[in-house]
């Protein structure tokens, strides 16, 4: 078994859909149709992703999000019909690992679902030097390798670089990377962060027309390839 | 006659009165200088009834001075060199100060008129603005300019979204109505003219009782007034009051526009809920029909190769009707106004997104760059040019031939950024350059005749042109876009 995915969706089909798909890729899969059924299975089965549907009846996506998030280490997954952006970064703000836009195939899906158990698995490993791709960062010696090339990145474009490269493969919000990178009270720019990634673009050799490290998350913010 | 003759009969009475004060006095005491006792009926008459007066006033007193008091006494003739000035003095002083009263007095009363003609303004103005309904203060203002002299008749029609409706101070025949929608069509008043703030007639024949019209910014005013019996105060008045008149049929239609306004957007707003919640309810069972499918295309599901073309097709026939309704609900937005969020970007960044969303849909085909170093950025709404790139993109990946090549290119002068998307694909039929842009015109039997349609309205809500042409390579879309006003920080 290559993990436990708990799916909360209200649709019977999509359940019995994404239980066989997932089931197909070795995943253990358990269906609930309800917030409420979520935080008790969420409780008692401890499922290590959560594939959260936000149009939920009663108790909505992001209530559940709130009450999951203090309560349980799982990755959780949202899953929406047509999210505006804003949508997005909410619920990446109030814990989401990712979002996947309905309707989506499975492959993608469980990429997905692959990525974030990665990541967790990689963080819960402690491991100094991140990798993703060629790109290396050595967190211990704050040294940066691209191809094998050492990488000279000012404070600022490391730290950045550094957070996105603690959630490789999660898409980090414009805001979050502000507080991360320049404190909790700095009141910055979309711009900001779009110059100091343009920067790092620029010395990691990465095309902006064509990224390898770095893709734009549009209207939310950025993700490092994993 | 009696009327004006009774200020003189004060005056000589008065002269009378003060000369038997000065008498009774000078018989007790010695006071010298009685005779200003005097100035003081002058000044009195010149204040209450002008010059006329106080100048009769003045020669009686003088007569009946010189007479009683001057020696030598009970005669008219004047022997000291004082007594002669002292006389001549009171005149002087009468004749002066009775100018200057009787002047002070002029201004005064048309202080009066003026402060009544505003006082009955403030009330109408007061009454306007508090009644709702600005036609009731309309009738009210109507009213009030036939109760002034000469006017008989005072009537406002409003000209709505070009047709003239009668709204207060009585009908106004259809023949009427023609004259006044004329005279505000083409501005023209006709029959009086408005000057230094009074309504002047302006009659080839005195006699004629047809009614005169004054355009207004928002409506027509038609009075008939009397040429004999108005005063100039009532003609300012008059004026006045179709100014006023003026003011609220203009905030009458500035209520019924944003009336109006109003009613539009709520209907533009039902209707993307409407749109919104549609796509909401199409898109929820495709999402099952693409878990469902793409799950039995798994290897473990122990399907042949044939079967899962087949739930291959079928899955990208679900896809299509996905970005079908996608499509729809974007350009319906589009219709509505939808309001763009505009950020400073580099327009290689845009690229890359769009690069990065399509590699599905590229399966590995290159796509050249002939993008200028160091443009600089864009102020656009990320995601509706995001897709307007992918439109074109996707569309050029379809035209191109297997081997063919898709090229995107960008490049700026001081105004805006000009960017394109070629393809060496057949090329269009110049008939249709224009017509790859309309709703639901597609070349192809299979495409959803939506993605150019939708980035044509996006590039023009940036205040940007799209355009199609054929080249020697292939077709061509061409894009501008507009420049970032901040400078970038480099």
């Amino acid at each position: 078994m290559s993990g436990r995915v708990l799916v909360v969706d209200d649709e019977v089909e999509m359940q019995r859909a994404l239980r066989t798909g997932l089931r197909y890729h070795d995943f253990d899969v358990r269906a609930v149709g309800t917030g409420e059924e979520a935080l008790r299975e969420s409780a008692a089965w401890r499922p290590d992703v959560i594939l959260l549907d936000l149009g939920l009846p009663g108790m909505d996506g992001f209530a559940t999000l709130r009450a999951l998030r203090p309560a349980t280490r799982a990755a959780v997954i949202v899953v929406s019909v047509m999210p505006g952006e804003k949508d997005k970064v909410r619920a990446l703000d109030a814990g989401a690992d990712d979002y996947v836009v309905k309707p989506f195939g499975t492959d993608e899906l469980v990429a997905r679902i692959r990525a974030v158990l990665r990541r967790q698995a990689d963080l819960s490993a402690g491991e100094p030097v991140i990798r993703a791709g060629d790109l290396e960062i050595d967190l211990a010696r704050r040294s940066v390798t691209a191809g094998g090339r050492a990488v000279k990145l000012t404070p600022t474009e490391y730290e950045l670089l550094r957070y996105l490269a603690l959630h490789a493969g999660k898409p980090v919000t414009h805001t979050t990377l502000l507080r991360q990178v320049w404190g909790e009270y700095a009141v910055g720019d979309k711009y900001n962060t779009r110059y100091v990634v343009a920067q790092i673009r620029k010395k990691l050799g990465d095309d902006p027309a064509n990224p390898r490290y770095i893709v734009n998350e549009p209207g939310v913010g950025y993700r490092l390839q994993a | 006659m009696t009327r004006r003759a009774a200020p003189y009969v004060v005056a000589i009475a008065g002269a009378v009165v003060v000369t038997i004060a000065i008498g009774l006095v000078s018989m007790r005491f010695e006071v010298p200088g009685l005779s200003a006792l005097y100035l003081l009926l002058v000044l009195w008459l010149g204040a209450t009834w002008g010059r006329g007066p106080a100048v009769a006033g003045s020669v009686a007193a003088f007569l009946l001075y010189d007479y009683f008091f001057v020696p030598p006494v009970g005669t008219f003739a004047v022997r000291g060199q004082t007594e002669l000035l002292e006389l001549v003095v009171l005149l002087a002083v009468a004749l002066v100060t009775g100018q200057l009263a009787g002047s002070l007095r002029r201004t005064q009363s048309a202080a009066e008129a003026l402060a009544a003609d505003e006082r009955a303004m403030y009330e109408l103005a007061t009454a306007a603005l508090r009644s709702p309904e600005v036609t009731v203060a309309l009738g009210l203002l109507s009213e009030r300019a036939v109760r002034l002299q000469g006017v008989s008749r005072f009537a406002l029609v409003a000209m709505d979204f070009g047709s003239a409706i009668p709204l207060a101070g009585g009908d106004v025949s259809a023949d009427e109505l023609r004259q006044a929608a004329w005279s505000y069509e083409n501005k023209h008043p006709i029959g009086v003219a408005l000057s230094d703030g009074a309504v002047r007639l302006m009659r080839t024949s005195p006699e004629s009782k047809e009614p005169a019209y004054v355009p207004l910014v928002s409506g027509v005013a038609v009075m008939t007034i009397d040429p004999g019996g108005s005063d100039p105060g009532d003609l300012r008045m008059l004026a006045a009051l179709v100014g006023l008149a003026d003011l609220l049929l203009d905030r009458r239609r500035a209520v019924l526009e944003a009336e109006r306004a109003r009613g539009f957007e709520a209907s533009d707003r039902l209707k993307a809920a409407i749109l919104s919640s549609l796509s909401h309810e199409l898109k929820s069972p495709i999402a099952s029909l693409r878990a469902g499918l793409t799950a039995l295309m798994a290897p473990q599901a122990g399907l042949q190769a044939e079967q899962r073309e087949l739930l291959g097709d079928m899955d990208n026939q679900a896809s299509r009707l996905d970005r079908l309704v996608g499509d729809m609900l974007a350009l319906s937005r589009l219709e509505a106004g939808v309001e763009l969020e505009r950020e400073p970007h580099q327009f290689e960044d845009l690229v890359g997104t769009a690069l990065h969303q399509l590699r599905p849909v590229l399966k590995g085909r290159e796509v050249t760059l002939e993008i200028a170093d160091d443009l600089p950025p864009v102020e656009v709404d990320e995601l509706q040019v995001g897709r307007v790139l992918t439109n074109l993109i996707e569309n050029a990946n379809e035209w191109a031939p297997a081997d063919g090549r898709i090229t995107v290119g960008a490049s700026t002068n001081e105004e805006r950024l000009t960017a394109w998307v070629e393809n060496d694909g057949p090329a269009i039929a110049p008939t249709d350059l224009e017509r790859v842009f309309e709703t639901f015109w597609s070349r192809r039997a299979r495409g959803s005749g939506l993605g150019l349609a939708i980035s044509k309205r996006v590039v023009e809500a940036h205040g940007g042109t799209i355009r199609a042409e054929n080249r020697r390579r292939g077709p061509r879309f061409t894009f501008t876009l507009p420049l970032a006003r901040i400078a970038a920080t480099r």
